[in-house]
């Protein structure tokens, strides 16, 4: 069985979800304005249903999303991780805040620590986010953090725009396509 | 996942799902006839999901479906289990076979053993079927074990019958 870790940044813990974090979970899904950009909204059955997927996500692939909490609050506050499905061209990195955690700075704080996670901790070669071309407020975070927009693929029949993570341990910042990603 | 319980009957082993069962829970729920009754048909990135949640589910509820493996072939035959999301009326026992498996009596040998797991072992008060009315096959594993037929009910937008199981009688 997988082990799910537990990682911290200076205002936020990021660890495995629990059946807790369902009602806040379900709200950030139901939110049509908020949620456009990663498939919903949906009703709290298929919410349910989606939070079953992330959990599984992990013991099938050994990575996955985490739930975000607020240090300050304890409150769930978003999710951010590694996320591939199949038919996803390569692993992403992929994050929502709850709409009322916006503004915060949460999801640059969080985003950093992942792609520490990702290249020094699990050692991946590269690794991408693919965001909605209308979602404005997720391409300023990632050019934040220094990912390079390099493509526009079509994903289920909508413009997404490819930004990979440079990796901090080679010299080259992007183009490598992963070996075995898929 | 190593709280799964693995359960066996005479032709059979249910057990935990593994990352090599998503090509055969793929090729059930890709089948248009085959998956009409569980939600299906699904593209790959949709069963892969579904898939998932199988997985999830036991996470979150503490009980879930199983991958059902012919003793003597060692190959996937189908899943069994329980089955609980947000806005199920009540956890019901689902079951599927692999297409190539039907005819066998797999299906109710499966049923049985998963009925004395949730009364003996879960130690449940009772547990119910959501059963499609033109689902015929299915229909007739319920009651061949002695499920009675209560009411249809409208789930998600489908009819479905609603069969319980009778607790055992000690």
């Amino acid at each position: 069985m997988v082990t799910i870790p537990r990682l911290e940044t200076e205002r936020l813990i990021l660890r495995a979800f629990t059946s807790n974090d369902f009602d806040a979970y379900a709200d950030l899904w139901a939110d049509g304005d908020w949620s456009q950009f990663i498939g919903g909204p949906l009703d709290r059955n298929k919410a349910w249903r989606t939070l079953a997927a992330d959990i599984g996500h992990w013991h099938l692939l050994g990575h996955g999303m985490f739930a975000v909490e607020e240090k300050a609050t304890g409150k769930f506050v978003g999710m951010i991780g590694h996320w591939h499905p199949e038919g996803w061209p390569e692993p992403e990195i992929a994050w929502t805040l709850a709409p009322t955690s916006a503004g915060k700075g949460f999801a640059t704080e969080a985003v950093h620590e992942l792609i520490d996670y990702t290249f020094n901790t699990l050692k991946w070669d590269t690794v991408v986010s693919y965001i909605d071309d209308k979602n404005i407020p997720s391409q300023k975070v990632a050019t934040r953090v220094g990912a390079i927009a390099e493509d526009t693929i079509e994903m289920n029949g909508k413009p997404i725009r490819v930004h990979r993570h440079p990796n901090p341990n080679t010299n080259s910042a992007s183009s490598t396509v992963p070996k075995g990603s898929a | 996942m190593n709280f799964i319980p693995r359960l066996e009957t005479e032709r059979l082993i249910l057990r935990a799902f593994t990352p090599e069962d998503y090509v055969h829970v793929h090729a059930i729920f890709a089948d248009e006839e085959w998956s009409q009754y569980i939600g299906g048909p699904l593209d790959g990135g949709s069963s892969w999901r579904a898939f998932a949640s199988l997985i999830g589910h036991w996470t979150i509820r503490g009980y879930g479906t199983f991958a059902v493996e012919e003793k003597s072939t060692g190959s996937f035959v189908g899943m069994i289990g329980h089955w609980f999301p947000e806005g199920w009326p009540e956890p019901e026992i689902g079951w599927t076979l692999s297409k190539s498996a039907a005819g066998k009596g797999y299906a109710t040998e499966a049923v049985k053993e998963v009925l004395r797991h949730t009364f003996d072992d879960l130690k449940w008060e009772t547990a119910i079927s959501m059963i499609a009315p033109k689902n015929e096959a299915s229909k007739k594993v319920a009651e061949r074990l002695g499920a009675k037929f209560e009411e249809e009910i409208v789930s998600r937008g489908n009819t479905v019958g609603i069969y319980r199981h009778p607790k055992p009688t000690i």
